[in-house]
């Protein structure tokens, strides 16, 4: 398994669903290859960072003129 | 849909207050978050909200017995926003391939070993999610395709299966893995860039 072969197949790896013959190859290259490390801990970091930053409130006031819009064009 | 929902949705179209309270408690932030994840405007997803709410309601108890409102949620709220989107694309969004990684012919990857080794990863939140590092990152989710936004929230925000994710954004599992996959390698190229190796 190349570095290439493994930055295909990250996603599933992460999502646990690679048949385990080509999980175990993936290990196997990891390994011995720190960039890929270095890719698979930043890339890992990267989906809970997009996450967080993504996982917002609905402001308030927000939440205010929402409820208002939907009285008034259902009374 | 439960009998519970079918009955929120039956009063809320009835204008009772407490079922719209109560439906806009377990759903307005799901909205909000897909609607500003993909349009990146609290004004537009403000906009979104209220239509998807307005449909909603008003559909009431048409909804087929077996789909699941939240499913319908995701589904007109990714169509909604990104209609929206295209009457008005920013021209602040490029092209992936400039992020994404690039291969020896051997099939490792090509540039200097500083950057290929670079590991942030272990840095607190505190820091990645505050000042230089937020803006970088912030900067970066504006640049994705619209389309590729819709994926990533819908996955790692809200962690709906990719089979569910397909259904929301009308595309194909292997579509939606292929953005996915790209929009994360795109993200933490730019993110690389800004904190490694040397930062």
């Amino acid at each position: 398994m190349t570095c290439h072969d493994v930055i295909d197949v990250l996603a599933d790896y992460l999502d646990q669903v690679l048949p385990p013959e080509i999980a175990a190859d993936l290990e196997r290259h990891l390994a011995g290859c720190e960039p890929c490390r270095a890719y698979l801990a930043t890339y890992r970091r990267t989906r809970a960072l997009g996450a967080q930053a993504a996982r917002l409130e609905m402001p308030d006031e927000m939440k205010a003129r929402l409820r208002e819009f939907l009285l008034a064009r259902l009374r | 849909m439960t009998s519970d929902e079918h009955l929120l949705l039956q009063n809320a179209a009835a204008g009772d207050p407490s079922a719209l309270e109560t439906l806009m408690s377990r759903y307005s932030g799901r909205v909000y978050r897909l609607a500003h994840g993909i349009t990146r405007n609290p004004a537009d997803a403000e906009e979104i909200v209220q239509d998807v709410f307005l449909q909603m309601v008003r559909k009431g108890t048409g909804f087929e017995g077996r789909a699941a409102l939240a499913s319908w949620i995701y589904r007109v709220t990714t169509n909604v926003a990104l209609n929206k989107r295209r009457g008005k694309r920013y021209e602040v969004e490029t092209s992936l391939e400039d992020f994404l990684p690039t291969y020896e012919a051997d099939g490792h990857r090509a540039g200097p070993r500083a950057f290929l080794v670079a590991n942030w990863s272990e840095r607190p939140d505190a820091e990645l999610l505050s000042g230089e590092a937020r803006r970088t990152l912030e900067a970066a989710i504006d640049r994705l395709p619209e389309h590729y936004r819709a994926v990533l929230i819908l996955r790692d925000v809200e962690e709906l299966s990719n089979d569910e994710v397909a259904a929301a954004v009308g595309d194909s599992v292997s579509a939606v893995k292929t953005r996915l996959h790209r929009a994360r390698m795109a993200l933490r190229e730019i993110l690389t860039r800004r904190l490694g190796p040397s930062a």
